[in-house]
């Protein structure tokens, strides 16, 4: 959705170009702990010992995701 | 008690009292009863103090026949995060405009002040960025849902309908990990500035430390650029009409 979206316009400057591709370093290892943070707060609130691994699978799914995204968006320029 | 800058006691001399007696309303011990706010909070109060004295003065004297420098100064920057904003979100991005500056100026000048010595960087500690990329989160959902109502739940929903309950938590961690991702970079590389300029000022106090204070001059510039950026990318994301 909106990380098609983010990367839908054309790219007029280079800079803008740089922080897109700074942000790929981050947005992997950042979905992933995103993923078990979420998990392992729900496995405190609802008293569960498994969720924080669920967490962490969608948070490394949700990482392939967006960089796959920004891959296909680069590759169609 | 902790190590204090001087403006950081002489707002726990003033304010300890209320500020404690505030956060214990909210069921918050402090650590430190007596010396409740911290450097980084200190260090964002005297920022948000600079600015607000700062914008006084360019208001008060604004001129269209004879333009200050000061004003000059913010004309330049207003103009270029317009510009920026323009070329990544398109048309009526100027709404935008206002929030960006602001979100410009307040990381800058954080990211500038531990240049002066007395001073630390407030965004060197982790919970000053992410007050900056909670700002910039809300911000952009805000601005999605005012876009498109309701119908902004369905940027959630993938592709396909079918898809919607694997997306939705997909969606919902990666909008969350940039939050996360603009945090840690722009802690981690102030942090990291501060920490390589204060290792070879120990070492050889004499004419490296400014190359290295130029170079985190450079980041701090850098930095500001792309958290800006980055949000203005989000925002670009969220009032897309091509969902």
């Amino acid at each position: 959705m909106s990380g098609q979206d983010d990367n839908s316009k054309p790219d007029r400057s280079g800079w803008v170009q740089l922080a897109r591709y700074s942000q790929l370093a981050f947005v992997f290892p950042a979905a992933t702990v995103a993923g078990w943070l979420i998990g392992a707060a729900l496995d405190r609130w609802l008293h569960t010992t498994w969720l924080y691994l669920a967490g962490l699978i969608l948070g490394i799914i949700a990482g392939f995701v967006e960089l796959i995204r920004a891959a296909l968006s680069s590759a169609r320029k | 008690m902790p190590e204090q800058l001087w403006f950081t006691e002489i707002l726990n001399h003033l304010f300890a009292g209320p500020v404690t007696g505030l956060l214990r309303t909210f069921h918050i011990d402090p650590k430190y009863p007596q010396a409740p706010i911290t450097n980084a909070v200190a260090m964002e109060f005297l920022v948000f103090l600079f600015l607000v004295t700062l914008f006084f003065l360019v208001r008060a004297r604004l001129s269209v026949d004879k333009p200050g420098g000061l004003q000059h100064v913010f004309e330049g920057v207003h103009g270029f995060v317009e510009g920026q904003s323009h070329e990544i979100i398109g048309h009526h991005s100027e709404r935008f405009t206002p929030f960006l500056v602001t979100l410009t100026f307040f990381i800058l000048i954080c990211n500038l002040i531990g240049l002066i010595p007395g001073f630390e960087s407030p965004t060197a500690v982790p919970v000053v960025p992410l007050g900056c990329a909670v700002c910039a989160f809300v911000y952009y959902q805000t601005q999605g849902f005012r876009h498109h109502g309701i119908a902004y739940l369905k940027h959630f929903m993938g592709p396909m309908w079918w898809l919607a309950i694997i997306m939705v938590p997909i969606e919902i961690i990666s909008h969350l990990a940039r939050m996360l991702s603009l945090t840690v970079r722009l802690y981690a590389n102030m942090f990291a500035g501060d920490m390589v300029t204060m290792v070879f000022f120990s070492l050889v106090p004499i004419g490296v430390p400014i190359i290295f204070l130029g170079l985190h001059i450079g980041v701090s510039l850098l930095q500001t650029y792309i958290f800006v950026l980055l949000t203005m990318v989000y925002l670009s994301g969220a009032v897309a009409e091509e969902h």
